[in-house]
């Protein structure tokens, strides 16, 4: 066996090797003993037929791909020893020949994470501020939400809502033919066509109108784009959205244990502050991750993107699963196929890559460690509103690998933290965080 | 019978294989086939020289099909022994 390093190039080594024809001699021995144990050759019981007869009825060929097929991943791992070389996934071979048997194969090797100067980043946090304003706009939307429809003898509106019957076609099939449809008068709705509601805008209870309407050039089913199909409406009532007033009650209402008006809007504003804090906090980690890995230099081959891609793709079609859904079918509904897919995953994933390898550069330079009784704590918080079956969920958390997610859960955490501290002042220790807080990712998703 | 009809097919299993190294070769004869007729056709198709040739009938099998048992058909055999040094290729390897 000669084995030649030939180059390396982004994180990977490239080997050529050739094998001495002894070697190969020896692997077609042992493929033909395997495979005659196999073949079904009339006259002879398996594993009995002479070797000629076998060559003969397998073809020279097939046992010599065997033999590859075997002899390789053998001569892989010897090569990979003679070279001293530290691999991370598994190679891409390639035989280039068969006589005598050379292949080539692309090995991985660990990535290299060069860390910059990442205690000379400075991000200013965002400052955070809640204006009378947003509380108003939310006090607003909690009134719609808690709106009463009353019915009422007039003219229908924009804003109504509207109980009708529906008749409607497109080339003579029905397009959307619903009785008892309830419709929100909204100006500006596409659905079912654009103008729908300035259509029923001063209709009266029990009036009937018949219309055409145009579909957008654009709209989502390319068949019926442009086209224009008719409706026949026949208005049975209309309603009128009533908004509790803004007083005391109003708040009990919204949450019973508020006393009054102040209270709920004291209520809203802690929860958008902290809304808002949370957001920046995420966003801050976020620049102040771009700039490590900005500054830092990461190699590393491309199977690893490769890896991360497939992982997403399992999320996603798992995400998909648990809607009842299938990914195969919504990709064929965007008309996409798995390798675009996988294509548009691409970048994402290598950014991906590269932000955990120096995340955990990171956390190895700056001594981060999670002991077991970080992990025994974070366990005891996630019980916390685990309800009913604590006992076993609490079995189930502290089996090995759940223990190692959690760790590496908790040092990912950790290690943000740190350089948030880092990226705030000059390098103060990170301050302990509040657990609930430990609780959103940072990664993009 | 024409010396062509004589030799059906050559027998190649484990049991003739082993036969070979004694200078053996069975084949499926003819039917009507005798063993001077065998004889004359190895010798004329091989181009070899035969010693001794034993022929057998091979009593035909009772098989079920469905429901009825039907009988398969007998045939008949030969060994040949060839003269020491003579060989039949197409038992051979390719």
């Amino acid at each position: 066996m000669k084995v030649t390093r030939e180059k390396t190039e982004s994180s990977q080594a490239f080997l050529t090797v050739e094998m001495e024809p002894v070697e190969v001699e020896e692997a077609l021995k042992k493929a033909r003993g395997r495979l005659s144990r196999k073949a079904n050759i009339p006259g002879f019981r398996k594993g009995k037929a002479p070797r000629d007869i076998l060559e003969r009825h397998l073809g020279k060929d097939y046992i010599l791909e065997d033999a590859i097929n075997h002899l390789v991943p053998d001569a892989y791992e010897k090569a990979i020893k003679e070279q001293a070389i530290e691999t991370i996934a598994r190679p891409r071979i390639e035989v280039t020949q068969t006589e005598p048997v050379i292949f080539k194969a692309v090995v991985p090797l660990p990535p290299v994470v060069e860390l910059g100067d990442y205690k000379t980043i400075k991000i200013k946090p965002e400052k955070v501020k809640i204006t009378t304003q947003n509380v108003a706009d939310v006090l607003e939307n909690l009134r719609h939400q808690n709106a009463t429809w009353e019915s009422v003898d007039r003219a229908a509106a924009f804003k109504d809502l509207a109980v009708m019957d529906v008749e409607s076609n497109l080339d003579g099939k029905p397009f959307l033919t619903r009785p008892g449809f309830q419709y929100r008068l909204d100006e500006d709705s596409a659905f079912p066509a654009p103008g729908f509601a300035a259509q029923l805008v001063g209709m009266k209870k029990d009036g009937e109108k018949e219309f055409t309407l145009k579909l957008p050039d654009d709209y989502p089913r390319s068949e019926m784009a442009g086209k224009e199909p008719s409706f026949k409406v026949k208005l049975i009532e209309i309603k009128e959205e009533k908004l509790p007033a803004l007083n005391d009650d109003f708040a009990r209402q919204v949450g019973p244990e508020l006393a009054n008006l102040a209270a709920l809007r004291k209520e809203i504003e802690t929860n958008l502050k902290l809304q808002a804090e949370k957001r920046v906090k995420v966003e801050f980690e976020e620049k102040a991750l771009t700039a490590v890995v900005a500054l830092s230099r990461v190699e590393f081959p491309p199977v690893l993107v490769e890896i991360e891609i497939d992982g997403m793709i399992e999320d996603q079609a798992r995400r998909f699963q648990m809607q009842g859904g299938d990914l195969a079918a919504y990709l064929k509904s965007i008309n996409k196929t798995a390798e675009q897919l996988h294509e548009e995953m691409h970048p994402a994933a290598e950014q991906k890559v590269a932000r955990s390898l120096v995340l955990g550069k990171l956390s190895e330079s700056e001594n981060i460690v999670v002991t077991d009784l970080d992990i025994d704590t974070e366990v005891e918080t996630i019980l916390k509103s685990a309800g009913e079956n604590k006992e076993s969920m609490r079995k189930m958390l502290h089996t090995p690998p759940s223990r190692q997610s959690v760790r590496q859960y908790l040092l990912t955490r950790q290690t943000i933290d740190r350089l948030a501290a880092i990226a705030t002042d000059s390098g103060r220790p990170a301050r302990k965080k509040k657990k609930e807080e430990a609780n959103n990712e940072p990664q993009p998703e | 019978m024409q010396l062509y009809n004589v030799l059906v097919r050559p027998l190649i299993t484990e049991k003739n294989t082993i036969l070979q190294a004694l200078n053996k070769y069975a084949f499926e004869i003819a039917k009507e086939a005798n063993k001077p007729q065998v004889k004359q056709a190895v010798e004329k198709t091989f181009k070899v020289k035969v010693t001794t040739v034993n022929v057998s009938t091979v009593p035909g099998k009772t098989k079920r099909v469905g429901r009825r048992m039907v009988q398969t058909r007998s045939w008949k055999k030969a060994i040949v022994t060839l003269k020491a040094g003579d060989k039949i290729e197409i038992f051979e390897g390719v």
